[in-house]
């Protein structure tokens, strides 16, 4: 307790002691325009969708959906298939994404912040630019291939396969297990540990008893969110593996493209039935993980690499082996995540393996003289920074408002919890044809037509679909704060918003930020509802404009991807900068 | 529109919640007490370009306007608006006619005047939704007699109804790479051949339920074998190893990394590669059994278009010789008519097959979703 936690709240305590109306109102007020903006953007419009599966001539059947449930077809083929793999590339993900938290969290070396920052950069690439990527890593004439062959072993033929699919679903999702166990891995009390080793423990029984249960609730998470994401994933699925392996996704596509959407809903309402099942699951499971922590001070980091070389008492058999096994996973990290990325970047250079700047020279030539109904890049790049900004302001606050409201005891908590986590288990073609139905052409009452689109409704969407990410980063640190902590503060005269901001958040900053930069990486990434709620309009983003710039020749839409590279990367590192900074 | 809106949020309170910033609050046409102005003014959502007699608003694919390589949008805009006292507006949704039908259906007015760019299965989908919500007539006008019909090539026109008229058309056919196994490689010349050991794992196709040229391969078959064994043929197919990619683009690209010899594509391949310098023998085009799939592109106005004249000579202006040149090398594309100026090196590269088969619009109707089901039932089965 050597923090000056506590003078610094009195400080701010007598000053936030003439706070209005608004601050003591604000978190309540917060949670009801959250409760309002999921029911607008989120519940109502997927409602109109599923109800399909339930209702025929306008009475409820249950039809559509008790055909899909007795379908042997669907059920054991379509579903069996699509959990297996989803369970497969949830294994894959988790063990490529733990020892990537494990070298974050644990060591410390020069340009491991921005490596951190850099981790969620494989989040927002579209998925035709990883299937380029991947096909020129992995494919038969691929730079793996042309390595092995080098070598003089054996060719492999990897792609299209069920293998293929699952290492590009964990070049999606290991860096979130890395991401969410970094957060998680840095809030571990090293006090705790010591306090373990001083009672006898070994090095090894203090991790297994101390830092392992903290952990494992963040890990757990991550399972639990690239399962779900893999359960609902189907362009990935299609590029890289084929329609032999097609999961339910594709199916709920291509029922919703012949515009049978009894069908397209029974599918996408059992999907949503696993899906937030699970999370439920992972819920319950979390609350009871739920330890109390004080004040945290977080474990030392060890050096990477020793100051001096040849001191020979740095090299002890723990240390050595522990740095080969760093060396062999940064191995497995350039194959997996660097290969495709440089790949892709590669492929926007080259023309018939000669060098060429013809595909960056389209972009420079669209922005200058292209039509005003064509996708320009500058304004591409302008608006998703926008949007993402704007993202980042509405989400931050109504995830924690969640998290704080999630993190009390009251009856029917897990419920709510679930239904809030809901946007991230529901299938995105559902979410967006949810969205035309419901908001895009609108609604009547009143004797007026309510329809919503453009810029404002576009945040509101990604807001609606980024701020779980930030609840779950937040809520487990939240839950396991001192009560004490909180009421000290409220009996000091803090707002309840005071003391959310004077001392529960710096707690639990490392989740706030790791919350942040995923809220942004979903604004970045998300396609569907942002083609919906700007269709036609100027307000497209980058991933629109790479789906645009797709052709015949790889060059544009590659570059294109690589703009969107470049500008994510950057704009990580400063979330990370700017976030880190406020932790002092 | 703007005042009726401005009343509607001065009544609401204005303040309401940062989510009405993005909202809008039409009065609907079938109240007694909506202003007079309000229901015969379209709402105007997606482009934001003052309409009035003399804009014609197309609705089209986005690739038609926006391709990175060529497309005929811009250069169509310029000629059309350089001759007609009108403006054209295009408007580009993901989803196609999909979007449009949705709102007919939903009962929302739209702008569009005029579709470019149906195919014989869209026409089909959109037939069979007449009737369904607000979707009472239907959707599409009949051409009447449009000037430049009669010069349309025989068996292009793929609706009974007379609604669409084709402008161009492409090919489904194989594309083969020549440089393969050592400059060995030659693609198979029949059905047959493609189930030959030889050629194991030596194909990619598209996935029919999502891709325009896995339809069209898949349909190849069915009138190959016939609705009662194309399917066995896909087992030999798939046996044989044949890979079902999602989308054009995935199957083009793994082909362009070279992950097999022979990819289900366009017969116009050549026109790209040429252009691009790239080396020919990697872009050879086979029609298996002397056969190519016709798959013909058709514009249609819009049966509720404000301004069904200006559309009316907008078609007519489409099927134009020179008009037709210019939209089949912008578009990559065969022209509808037979006497397009193209010029001499565009029949080098831009292949047309033996024979083209397709099938006709009563043929697909009731069909085409029954096979491509039947289809994934029996390929994902696997």
């Amino acid at each position: 307790m050597d923090r000056p936690v506590g003078a610094a709240l009195r400080r701010r305590v007598s000053r936030a002691g003439r706070t209005g109306v608004l601050e003591r109102r604000a978190l309540p007020l917060l949670a009801v325009a959250t409760a309002l903006l999921l029911v607008a953007l989120f519940y109502y419009p997927v409602a109109t969708v599923l109800v399909e599966a339930v209702r025929e001539e306008g009475r409820f059947t249950f039809g559509p959906l008790v055909e899909v449930l007795t379908d042997e077809f669907y059920v054991v083929r379509v579903f069996g298939f699509t959990a297996w793999q989803a369970f497969l590339s949830t294994l894959a993900s988790v063990a490529l994404g733990l020892p990537g938290a494990w070298v974050l969290s644990r060591f410390e070396f020069r340009g491991r912040e921005t490596l951190k920052s850099l981790t969620m950069v494989p989040f927002v690439l579209p998925s035709v630019m990883v299937a380029v990527g991947f096909y020129a890593t992995f494919g038969a004439g691929g730079t793996l291939n042309d390595l092995l062959g080098a070598l003089g072993l054996r060719r492999l033929d990897l792609l299209p396969s069920l293998g293929a699919i699952i290492v590009a679903h964990a070049f999606y999702n290991a860096p979130l297990v890395t991401r969410v166990t970094t957060a998680a891995w840095e809030s571990v009390d090293a006090g705790a540990v010591e306090t373990a080793r001083s009672l006898g423990a070994s090095p090894s029984r203090a991790f297994r008893d101390v830092v392992v249960p903290q952990l494992l609730p963040a890990v757990l998470m991550g399972a639990t969110l690239t399962f779900v994401f893999t359960f609902a994933s189907f362009p990935i699925v299609l590029a890289l593996g084929g329609f032999e392996y097609a999961t339910v996704e594709v199916f709920v596509y291509s029922a919703v493209r012949q515009l049978d959407y009894a069908e397209a809903a029974a599918l996408a309402t059992v999907e949503s039935a696993v899906s937030l099942t699970l999370t439920a699951v992972y819920l319950r499971y979390e609350r009871e993980q739920t330890a109390e922590r004080r004040d945290v001070r977080p474990l030392a980091r060890e050096r990477l690499l020793p100051e001096r070389w040849t001191d020979a008492t740095a090299w002890t058999r723990d240390r050595l082996a522990s740095r080969l096994a760093v060396a062999g996973y940064a191995g497995v990290v350039l194959v997996v995540f660097l290969g495709p990325i440089v790949s892709m970047v590669y492929a926007s250079l080259t023309v018939d393996g000669g060098f060429t700047l013809d595909a960056y020279r389209f972009l420079l030539r669209r922005q200058v003289s292209g039509a005003a109904f064509q996708v320009r890049p500058l304004p591409a790049v302008l608006n998703s920074l926008a949007f993402g900004a704007a993202t980042l302001v509405v989400a931050l606050p109504m995830g924690v408002s969640m998290g704080v409201l999630t993190t009390r005891r009251f009856r029917g908590r897990v419920l709510v919890d679930a239904l809030s986590m809901a946007p991230l288990a529901v299938s995105g073609i559902v979410v967006g044809l949810g969205l035309l139905r419901g908001l895009v052409f609108g609604v009547e009452a009143f004797g007026y037509r309510f329809t919503a689109s453009g810029p404002a409704a576009i945040v509101a969407a990604h807001a609606v679909a980024a701020y779980p990410f930030v609840v779950r980063n937040v809520s487990p640190g939240l839950d396991g704060l001192d009560r004490t902590l909180v009421e000290s503060a409220r009996s000091l005269g803090a707002s309840r918003v005071r003391a959310l901001l004077d001392v529960e958040l710096p707690l639990v900053w490392p989740g706030v930020v790791a919350g942040a930069a995923f809220a942004f990486a979903i604004s970045v990434g998300e396609f569907d509802a942002t083609v919906i709620l700007a269709e036609g309009g100027d307000v497209y983003t980058m991933p629109v404009a790479v789906e645009r710039f797709i052709g015949r020749r790889l060059g544009p839409a590659t570059a294109m991807g690589t703009v969107l590279l470049a500008v994510t990367a950057a704009s990580f590192v400063v979330i990370e900068r700017v976030g880190g900074g406020f932790r002092g | 529109m703007n005042r009726t809106r401005r009343e509607f949020l001065t009544a609401a309170g204005a303040g309401g919640t940062a989510l009405l910033a993005g909202c809008q609050a039409e009065p609907l046409d079938e109240g007694t007490d909506t202003p007079a102005d309000a229901g015969t003014e379209p709402t105007g959502t997606t482009t934001g370009t003052p309409e009035g007699a003399d804009t014609l608003v197309v609705a089209t694919y986005p690739p038609f306007v926006d391709a990175p390589s060529t497309s005929p949008g811009a250069w169509l805009k310029e000629e059309f608006e350089s001759e007609f006292d009108a403006t054209l507006v295009y408007q580009t949704p993901d989803s196609e006619l999909n979007y449009y039908l949705e709102r007919a259906i939903q009962g929302v007015e739209f702008e569009a005047d005029v579709y470019v760019g149906l195919d014989t299965g869209q026409l089909i989908d959109a037939d069979g939704r007449q009737g369904e919500g607000e979707l009472t007539d239907p959707l599409f006008a009949e051409a009447g007699d449009l000037e430049g019909t009669d010069r349309l090539r025989e068996g292009l026109q793929f609706d009974p109804r007379n609604r669409a008229v084709p402008f161009d058309t492409g090919y489904v056919s194989l594309v083969w790479n020549a440089t393969m196994d050592d400059g060995e490689f030659a693609a198979p010349e029949t059905f047959e051949g493609l189930t030959e050991p030889e050629y194991e794992g030596d194909l990619i196709a598209q996935n029919p339920t999502s891709a325009a040229t896995g339809e069209a391969f898949m349909l190849h078959t069915v009138k190959q074998y016939g609705p009662d064994g194309f399917l066995d043929y896909w087992d030999r197919l798939r046996e044989n190893g044949v890979t079902v990619l999602g989308s054009w683009t995935d199957a083009y690209s793994a082909y362009e990394s070279e992950e097999a010899p022979m990819v289900v594509s366009y017969s116009t391949d050549q026109v790209y590669a040429a252009m691009e310098d790239q080396d020919l023998q990697k872009h050879q085009v086979r029609f298996l059994n002397d056969q190519g799939y016709a798959n013909p592109e058709g514009m249609a106005r819009f049966a509720d278009s404000d301004a069904p004249g200006l559309a009316e000579e907008f078609m007519s202006f489409m099927l134009r010789p020179e008009v037709q040149a210019g939209i089949a090398q912008r578009n990559v594309a065969f022209p509808a008519i037979d006497d397009a100026p193209l010029p001499e090196d565009y029949s080098q590269y831009a292949m047309e097959p033996p024979e083209p088969v397709t099938f006709t619009y009563d043929e697909l109707q009731g069909n085409v979703d029954e096979w491509t089901d039947q289809w994934a039932r029996r390929f994902a089965g696997g």
